[in-house]
């Protein structure tokens, strides 16, 4: 258990990196819900671009909806299906949302990759491929994991989409994936 | 006659939806981003299917969506594909989304399914 002191350092690394909001914990519909009605308080009160912060919404509402189904579609339990969600602000004062999850390794993988060749994309390319993956049928599109939002993601980012894994025991890895709007 | 009429009202996730079948006239009002979007639009789906598919008086909607998940889109595409179906048929079918001046997302987002139309699909700044 952390002593009560040990908050200060977790809220001088918080400061520090610019976190207006996260959350670590299983994740539920009302919950993603809940953190959604903050954030959107937290962006009024900034007075944010209502287009960026709809873009920042967004990012969160399909990261976090990924996470949940995702974890529904591999029949994790509850402690399987936690989300780590964090939005923070960079130097230039963008706004970071960015989601890690539990997943299976090669599914990570997958992901990693899908998220390089985005990257290659520009504007045009990403939305002539959301359309295409919008006119797929829905059992297709649902094999391939994560593939609208993720587009839907890399369109509203001001700079490629950024993720991570970090390989644990067994056939498990944690996934994190970064968007800069 | 028939009062086959949809009455939904709306949550923090999912839009108010009133479907008035003697005007013919379908409203969609606010944000749509609940996790199971079957559960939401089924009926509005069926409500559409069964509205084009009896009689010929005309078919309006009207929006007012602010923020659609992608799964939202996805539904919404396929009600767009039904009124283009029947307006191929030669129903008459149309789209006006209004849509809040200082949020230019809502009004790229309704244009975007535009594109897919060829009905009568307005696309119309509110300034209140």
């Amino acid at each position: 258990m952390m002593e009560a002191s040990d908050l200060y350092s977790l809220r001088e690394r918080f400061a520090d990196q610019r976190i207006l909001l996260c959350f670590n914990g299983p994740i539920s519909r009302s919950l993603i819900e809940e953190i959604g009605n903050a954030l959107k308080n937290y962006l009024h009160a900034e007075q944010a671009q209502p287009s960026s912060a709809t873009d920042v919404f967004a990012t969160y509402i399909e990261m976090s909806q990924n996470i949940r189904h995702y974890s529904a579609n591999n029949g994790y339990g509850e402690l399987e299906a936690s989300a780590t969600v964090v939005i923070a602000r960079d130097e230039a004062d963008r706004y970071i949302v960015s989601a890690g999850n539990l997943v299976e390794i090669a599914d990570g993988q997958a992901l990693i990759a899908r998220v390089a060749a985005l990257a290659l994309l520009d504007k045009a390319q990403l939305k002539a491929a959301y359309k295409e993956q919008l006119r797929k049928p829905r059992e297709a599109a649902a094999s391939t994991g994560a593939g609208l939002g993720l587009l839907d993601i890399a369109r509203r980012s001001s700079a490629p989409l950024a993720a991570s894994l970090t390989e644990l025991t067994g056939q498990r890895a944690f996934l994190s994936l970064r968007a800069t709007i | 006659m028939t009062t086959d009429n949809l009455s939904i009202p709306g949550t923090q996730s999912a839009p108010d939806i009133e479907a008035d079948w003697s005007t013919g006239q379908l409203v969609m009002k606010g944000d749509s981003y609940p996790e199971n979007t079957f559960e939401l639009f089924g009926p509005v789906i069926s409500w559409v299917d069964r509205f084009l598919t009896s009689g010929d008086q005309p078919l309006t909607l009207v929006l007012q969506l602010i923020y659609l998940n992608t799964s939202s889109i996805k539904a919404m595409m396929d009600i767009f594909d039904m009124l283009e179906a029947a307006h191929a048929g030669g129903r008459t079918v149309s789209v006006t989304w209004y849509y809040d001046s200082r949020n230019e997302r809502v009004a790229e987002l309704a244009e975007e399914f535009k594109e897919d139309c060829t009905f009568p699909f307005a696309i119309l700044p509110r300034t209140d």
